[in-house]
């Protein structure tokens, strides 16, 4: 397949283009439903083809296809030319890249487990087990699913620098959720596990601290109260606090958003952002979710530091944003399949970890909400305001936590949240694998922070 | 159709697949495939970033063997990738367990052909015309005010669809779709004004880019000057945009599995009046032109129209196969597929909310204390129907008159409490790809969570 890439590169310059790239994407996926006992669906897919992207008269074209053929593969390039001087005379963003130092490897990552080893009905078991215990933890528990899936992904990019590298990466993951009821009150609890990994994450999920937790949190909601509604003091776990620096920061970082004029910090280089507590990293070198050696403009992957106690040090970039901000790339470009073009994606992100305790955190709280478990979040860049939803929450009343919380979301302003920061603790974790969406592309992530107290954050609620 | 379509045989795939999984001891089956060209101009920063062009094609099996289901689906369609596709369907559905919920897949039946699904100036569609649409909807910003920078896009998708079951039914289906936004930032110091106006639909000539670029300007200025304020228990006024997010929300709810197997918030509410009777919501999968119409559902039942709450009250839930054998009812043609996958659910087609009386400038007029909503999801919790959202667009009416934007600002409650609250509906709305169609909502007593 490389020899294909490299070919349709020669052939691109040829044809004039003064940069191209040829990438190849393969996605072998399995996966398992289980619905309250039964192994209801097993299914599979193949994704495969080639994307092709050429600068041409100083403009990005792109083109795709699943064909995986010398002519298709060629069509393909005359579409991503056609297309670039398609637009060469309109108003917009002239395409200009840094130089890359060019790339050759061959990447596979290693698992303890290969999932391909393990037999569908071996698998299937493994599931009920897990399921089952979700399911006889209470008798108000009235619906349980269990999701399995493995994931085997394939890149291999070339470019006209020389570049010509190819990863493959396994990621398997698990997914329990149930629902609760009592009387008319239905409420959700899940768990998730996932990683770049083989079986082995499966294999080894301790069912009480996986399905009974998410049963145990399904039932505990139905006795939970709304959250009082108004501004707030609030204290979020490592999963919300991953949540948030995802939302609220990660997005304002991303290279194109900068350039592009979607972004609240582009003018802050250098500048204060946050308190004095605050440093954010992105890491695809870390072995999580967001994993991978080198991204898909081919750059060797390298840990981004974002904001440093505070103050804001860099951003994260593609080819493009590195030429058009005058920054060095550290390979943040992604694609989530070929018939995407690379844009700047988080990997790992996270807020390192302070000094203080969780105790410590909360013990200076007279009044405000603790929140725990991510659901989900979303930003407006532009505006620097945001949202996130957490699974559960608590009541902090004098330091300690009271009342149990459900439908529990939060809204603040970007900078006003990250500079009202006023407690970090060391108990640091990441454990929030999943996808981000981003320009209708969907992108494997992680994010992760110790507990994080912040003044001044909108709760919203019924209360 | 271009040269390169000619050459595209999804026929032949799926009849390799058919009569392979004819010699299998299955209970049922079905095979999708489908082709699609897309073309793509996003803009970014000042003004048109790339154009892009995708080719698609791929095929999916469904297997029930002994009620357990097993799916494959491939974006090969080389004979080798066709049988491994189908040869792990049929493995997968032997190790799956009987689903006690399952009675088969509907049969053929005929149906006339839904008219204007398709439209040529689509299918001819070049990247240098799509460029010049989104050159005429910054034209059209600019216009309004100078110096933005952009995000959008245009998108267009020309595709044929395959479906083939045991049971008889085999169609083929072709269909166009455009979409298109704008979304201008303009900034003065530290205050922003941003916002976004779109449009989709079948055809091209339904899209009118001078106007989404105008509109999208003069919504974008408004929200300069955006302001906090007090919570507090207020009236919502819910332009279509965000009346659309509330609709589909109770429209998910009432619609497949999820439904009569008792999950979401909605499950009881069959035959009840949740909503004043001022609120009827119609379905209908069979308007000519329509971006959700088609002559056939996702499982090749005949798409019929669908009054789906009368007087306030749900009349019906949206059915595919599967739920409708577990209500005991038929389907009302509501299977959704999702391209060549294999999975099959239930959904909603074209919505029209029944337009009220009164226009929303009276609305505004009539409310002393309230909040516009230009933009906000009021999509809940589907299982349990709690909400907790931001007003993304926002202004605060005093006195009947609309005053400042908001900002930091949230909304809380239950989907039914908000429906219950329901006060009026406007006359006059908003139609989005020909089929649906949304007026202005407004309710009472609403929480919000400010300051």
């Amino acid at each position: 397949m490389r020899e294909l890439l490299e070919s349709i590169v020669q052939e691109g310059l040829t044809a004039g283009a003064n940069f191209c790239e040829a990438r190849f994407f393969e996605e072998r996926s399995n996966s398992i439903s289980i619905e309250n006992g039964v192994a209801r669906t097993l299914g599979s897919g193949i994704l495969h083809g080639v994307g092709i992207r050429v600068i041409v008269a100083r403009r990005w074209g792109f083109a795709s296809t699943n064909m995986l053929t010398m002519g298709s593969a060629r069509r393909a390039l005359e579409d991503a030319i056609g297309g670039a001087k398609s637009i060469a005379t309109q108003v917009g963003e002239e395409a200009e890249i840094v130089e890359a130092k060019p790339e050759v490897d061959t990447v596979s990552h290693k698992v303890k487990m290969n999932p391909e080893d393990v037999s569908p009905e071996e698998k299937v078991k493994r599931m009920l087990e897990i399921e089952k215990v979700a399911r006889t933890y209470s008798n108000r528990v009235k619906d349980t699913f269990v999701t399995y899936r493995d994931v085997l992904t394939k890149v291999a990019v070339c470019n006209s620098f020389g570049t010509s590298i190819e990863e493959t990466t396994p990621r398997t993951y698990a997914y329990c959720s149930v629902i609760a009821k009592e009387g008319e009150n239905m409420q959700t609890g899940f768990e998730y596990v996932g990683n770049v990994t083989g079986y082995e994450i499966v294999d080894s999920v301790q069912p009480e601290e996986f399905s009974e937790k998410a049963a145990k949190k399904a039932v505990n909601l139905l006795g939970a109260q709304p959250p009082p509604r108004g501004t707030h003091t609030i204290v979020v776990d490592q999963r919300v606090g991953g949540l948030f620096i995802h939302e609220a920061f990660g997005h304002n970082s991303e290279g194109d958003l900068v350039f592009g004029g979607q972004s609240i910090i582009s003018d802050k280089v250098g500048q204060k952002v946050a308190s004095d507590l605050v440093t954010i990293m992105d890491d695809p070198t870390m072995p999580r979710n967001g994993h991978f050696v080198y991204d898909h403009e081919g750059t060797k992957a390298e840990p981004h530091l974002i904001v440093k106690d505070g103050t804001l040090v860099g951003f994260l970039h593609s080819l493009e944003s590195a030429a058009k901000l005058g920054s060095e790339p550290k390979g943040s470009a992604r694609a989530q399949s070929h018939h995407h073009p690379p844009i700047i994606r988080m990997s790992n992100t996270y807020v390192a970890p302070g000094y203080m305790t969780f105790e410590e955190v909360l013990e200076d709280v007279d009044h405000g909400v603790y929140l725990s478990g991510s659901q989900y979040g979303y930003v407006e860049t532009q505006k620097g305001q945001f949202t996130c939803k957490a699974e559960e929450a608590w009541l902090i009343e004098k330091g300690e936590l009271t009342d149990y919380l459900r439908d529990v979301a939060i809204n603040g302003l970007t900078l006003d949240a990250l500079k009202n920061v006023t407690a970090v603790s060391k108990d640091f974790k990441m454990e929030m694998p999943g996808t981000c969406g981003k320009g209708q592309q969907g992108m494997y992530v992680d994010a992760g922070a110790p507990h994080v107290r912040i003044e001044g954050i909108v709760v919203g609620g019924r209360r | 159709m271009t040269d390169m379509e000619e050459k595209i045989d999804l026929a032949r795939p799926v009849e390799r697949a058919l009569r392979l999984l004819s010699t299998m001891d299955v209970d049922v089956f079905d095979i999708s495939a489908s082709y699609s060209r897309s073309l793509s101009i996003s803009l970014l920063g000042r003004g048109i970033k790339d154009a892009v062009s995708r080719t698609d094609l791929g095929m999916g099996v469904r297997v029930y063997k002994s009620r357990g289901m097993g799916v494959a689906f491939s974006q090969s369609l080389k004979p080798a990738d066709v049988e491994m596709t189908v040869q792990r369907a049929h493995s997968f559905a032997r190790v799956a367990q009987p689903d006690p919920y399952f009675k088969g897949i509907p049969g053929p039946a005929k149906a006339p052909e839904v008219p204007g699904l398709c439209d040529s100036e689509i299918v001819n569609l070049t990247l240098e015309e799509a460029g010049g649409f989104c050159k005429r909807m910054i034209d059209a910003v600019e216009k309004v005010h100078r110096g933005a920078m952009y995000m959008g896009g245009l998108s267009s998708n020309h595709s044929r669809g395959f479906l083939v079951t045991s049971t008889g039914v085999s169609y083929e289906a072709e269909k166009t779709s455009i979409s298109t936004y704008i979304a201008p930032t303009f900034r003065e110091g530290d205050d922003v004004g941003s916002s976004y106006e779109y449009d989709y639909g079948i055809s091209l000539a339904e899209i009118n880019f001078d106007e989404i670029g105008e509109k999208a300007a003069e919504k974008a200025l408004e929200q300069f000057g955006s302001k906090r304020i007090e919570s507090g228990i207020l009236p919502l006024i819910l332009t279509p945009d965000s009346a659309s997010s509330l609709c589909f929300g109770l429209l998910g709810a009432i619609s497949g599995e999820s439904a009569v197997k008792g999950r979401t918030f909605a499950s009881g509410c069959l035959r009840k009046q949740i909503a004043p009777e001022i609120l009827e919501i119609d379905d209908d999968g069979t308007v000519p032109s329509a971006i959700a119409s088609s002559t056939y559902d996702g499982e090749g039942v005949p798409r019929r129209p669908t009054r789906v709450i009368a007087k306030g009250t749900i009349l019906t839930f949206l059915h595919n196969s599967y739920s409708a054998g577990i209500a005991g009812v038929e389907t009302t043609g509501h299977a959704q597929r999702m391209g060549y996958r294999g999975y099959v659910g239930a959904g909603p087609s074209n919505i029209r909310v029944k337009p009220g009386d009164s226009s929303l400038d009276e609305m505004i007029e009539g409310t002393k204390m309230g909040l516009l909503v230009t933009n906000a999801s009021f999509f809940p919790n589907m299982v349990s129907g709690e909400f907790s959202t931001t007003i993304d667009e926002g202004f605060l009416i005093e006195n009947g008159e609309k005053k400042h934007p908001v900002k930091n600002l949230m909304v809380g409650g239950h989907i039914l409490d908000l429906y219950r609250s329901i006060e009026s509906i406007s006359k006059e709305g908003r139609t989005l790809g020909r089929g649906f169609f949304f007026p202005s909502i407004k309710a009472r007593d609403v929480k919000l969570a400010g300051r």
